[in-house]
């Protein structure tokens, strides 16, 4: 039955071992353009509503436009939701954020009670940042999938928020020199706990791997004027790549400093010149970037992953029960 | 014409990918798959999902999540569906109309210029106006209350209930212009050298020291306190609350997806938003405040007198002076002030005739002098 199909496009096989898979753009910046432009136009006359289901146009077109091993990712999150979720974190941070900042315009720079919003401000961020990292994860997670199976994020925000905490805290006493071990504690928590169907993720990372390589580009700092902060993000990207499989296949990178570091000054120069009309050449060139340097090595089968929908609204959890709202930021 | 397609089939409960023969057939899609099974979806049960931009696969969704998807690469499988079967068609997307959707494309670009450009210019402040008036005034004075508090504490107020008459009736005076209002209006002198006065929203006065010496005569202090009256009257606090949030909003519009570097951007876009905001509400106060001078029968030479003690103290660059930071330029406003007068002919009477306005200044104990080395 099989066998009189009419020519069938080149395809890798589900079941080959130590293959290569690749990440692959096709989206463009004209077509993103457009889709942009019209999502403005809407968002405008509508008064910013349309803007929730014009960002899912924007992720739905990109997903669509990245091919792993041959098939495209889909979007499948709704304007709806991201507008329920919006209402939400801006009734739990927006608002005591406007409010503390209109405080402090009306008590004025001179007043000792500035500093003391501004430290209520960083505390309503601080407390923010965690939730919403991880509450964006499963959210966006959750409404991605490939070959109709979607990803989800099972972590809960309780453990980030004790992970986050503590590391700022170390990072701070240590005068920074903890920070790759902070990094790769969030990396960690981040991809173990992300799940494709029924089947985990792993990642096998070690803060101590990237600590002299940060500690070098600290000395570094000055002499380079911060460019070589560049080099160490990239390696940064190649080493969690390379630490990071799903069943017996690793993703590997190979993202250059010298590769991002072209690719940012381009996208500046694309920035300054377009007036910032050219971002969304800057997000194709990005994507493009990024997908044509990670691929995955090793050994995948497809037919053993099968569909285990989470729903992002997790409930039941203690505090995290108010935490864990299925907002997302955008 | 191609009556079958190539494509592939996803069932939504494994990553196993099945190859799929593709039939355009009049009552409903019919999917032959590699292993001999054949589904049937009809029309209106299926969803596009993707394949509206070039390059695009098309990606067609049928039940409820997780949905079984068919993808086809061949977007030639939409022209023809839409000329095989036109009625069947109408919620799949039409190649052929990309022309048509380049077009929009660009009228929406110039549209949302244009509608920004008048959103900053008339909108937003337009908005402001027409919303202002349904903000309850116990907010307001709920806010005012709070920032009274940090910028009046009751320690730093002076109390003089005679001279306070006399400040207070000047207010009563210039109120009577107004009609009925909803605010009930105190004025607070604070025993700071700022050189400066502002009004809280719900009614709420507050004279500086500082401000209060400088003043020559009765008409001067009422050329300031008619300044700030308007400021509450017209609801400016209220309405830059509203400015603000509505900037975020359009702001939030057109950028979108995009964040990171922007958001420097976002906040510069704000901040010009704001002071351009703050400058016409600044001139309105000035106009307003005027018309009610001149409606009492004040003398408005006094508000001239008072900004041209604003202005020197500008060109003392020396010193850096709220005051003067936010709001327009002097030359300007006092210049408008005057045309404005020249077009009116309304009489003046003296305020506190019989009164020595240096008394006033004693609202306040005398700030202890520095001992002499």
């Amino acid at each position: 039955m099989a066998s009189d199909f009419l020519d069938p496009p080149a395809q890798i096989l589900d079941t080959a071992t130590n293959s290569t898979y690749p990440v692959r753009f096709h989206g463009r910046g004209g077509s993103l353009f457009g889709i942009q432009i019209v999502n403005l136009f809407v968002s405008l006359i509508t008064l910013g509503v349309y803007s929730f289901w014009g960002r899912v146009k924007v992720r739905s077109y990109l997903a669509s436009q990245t091919e792993f091993a041959g098939d495209r990712f889909a979007y499948h999150g709704t304007g709806r939701e991201l507008l329920i979720g919006w209402t939400k974190a801006m009734v739990l941070f927006g608002i005591p954020l406007f409010v503390l900042a209109v405080l402090q315009v009306i008590v004025g720079m001179e007043s000792d009670l500035f500093d003391v919003l501004q430290i209520l401000i960083y505390t309503v961020v601080g407390i923010f940042i965690p939730i919403a990292m991880v509450n964006a994860r499963r959210y966006r997670l959750s409404r991605m999938s490939w070959r109709g199976i979607r990803f989800s994020f099972r972590g809960g925000v309780r453990d980030f928020m004790a992970i986050y905490i503590k590391g700022w805290l170390l990072t701070v006493m240590s005068l920074g020199f903890y920070y790759p071990f902070w990094q790769n504690r969030r990396q960690t928590f981040m991809v173990a706990d992300s799940f494709f169907g029924n089947q985990r993720f792993a990642f096998d990372g070690r803060g101590r791997d990237l600590f002299l390589s940060f500690v070098l580009h600290m000395v570094l700092t000055l002499p380079t004027f911060f460019i070589c902060w560049f080099w160490y993000w990239a390696r940064v990207q190649r080493y969690y790549a390379d630490h990071t499989s799903f069943q017996a296949a690793r993703f590997r990178s190979s993202v250059t400093g010298g590769g991002v570091f072209g690719l940012w000054i381009g996208n500046a120069i694309l920035f300054i010149l377009t007036l910032g009309l050219g971002w969304s050449w800057i997000t194709v060139r990005n994507m493009r970037y990024y997908a044509s340097h990670l691929t995955m090595v090793g050994a995948l089968e497809f037919a053993d992953v099968m569909q285990e929908i989470q729903t992002a609204t997790a409930t039941g959890e203690g505090l995290s029960g108010f935490l864990d709202l299925d907002f997302d930021l955008g | 014409m191609q009556l079958q397609w190539f494509g592939y089939y996803l069932d939504g409960q494994s990553a196993k990918r099945r190859t799929a023969r593709i039939y355009l057939e009049p009552g409903n899609l019919r999917i032959d798959l590699d292993d001999g099974v054949m589904l049937n979806w009809p029309y209106a049960a299926i969803r596009q999902s993707q394949g509206a931009y070039a390059g695009e696969q098309v990606r067609l969704e049928h039940g409820g999540e997780p949905a079984e998807a068919l993808l086809i690469d061949d977007e030639s499988f939409l022209t023809s569906f839409h000329q095989l079967l036109p009625s069947r068609a109408g919620g799949f997307h039409n190649p052929a109309k990309r022309t048509q959707r380049f077009q929009l494309t660009i009228i929406a670009a110039c549209a949302s210029l244009a509608l920004i450009v008048g959103s900053y210019f008339w909108g937003i402040p337009t908005l402001a106006k027409i919303a202002a008036p349904w903000v309850p005034v116990s907010w307001e004075e709920q806010l005012g209350q709070s920032v009274l508090e940090y910028v009046a504490p009751p320690e730093q107020r002076c109390s003089d209930p005679v001279r306070q008459a006399k400040i207070e009736n000047m207010v009563d005076a210039m109120l009577a212009t107004q009609g009925e209002t909803k605010y009930r209006f105190k004025i607070h002198v604070v025993n700071q050298p700022m050189f400066n006065a502002l009004a809280a929203p719900g009614g709420h006065i507050v004279i500086f020291r500082g401000l209060l010496d400088r003043t020559e005569n009765a008409e001067e202090l009422a050329g300031v306190l008619a300044h700030e009256l308007q400021h509450i009257l017209k609801r400016h606090v209220t309405r830059s609350l509203l400015e603000y949030a509505s900037t975020s909003f359009l702001v939030a519009a057109v950028l979108g997806d995009v964040s990171g570097i922007v958001s420097f951007g976002v906040e510069a876009a704000q901040m010009l938003a704001q002071m351009r905001f703050s400058r016409e509400h600044e001139l309105e106060a000035d106009a307003a405040g005027l018309q009610m001078l001149l409606a009492g029968e004040i003398d408005p030479a006094g508000m001239i007198a008072f900004f041209e003690s604003v202005r020197k103290e500008e060109s003392n660059l020396a010193t850096t002076l709220p005051y003067v930071s936010t709001h327009p330029q002097t030359e300007v406003r006092i210049a408008r002030l005057k045309s404005m007068i020249a077009a009116s002919a309304a009489s003046s009477r003296k305020l506190l005739p019989d009164y020595s306005w240096d008394d006033i200044k004693k609202i306040c104990p005398a700030p202890a002098k520095p001992a002499k080395p």
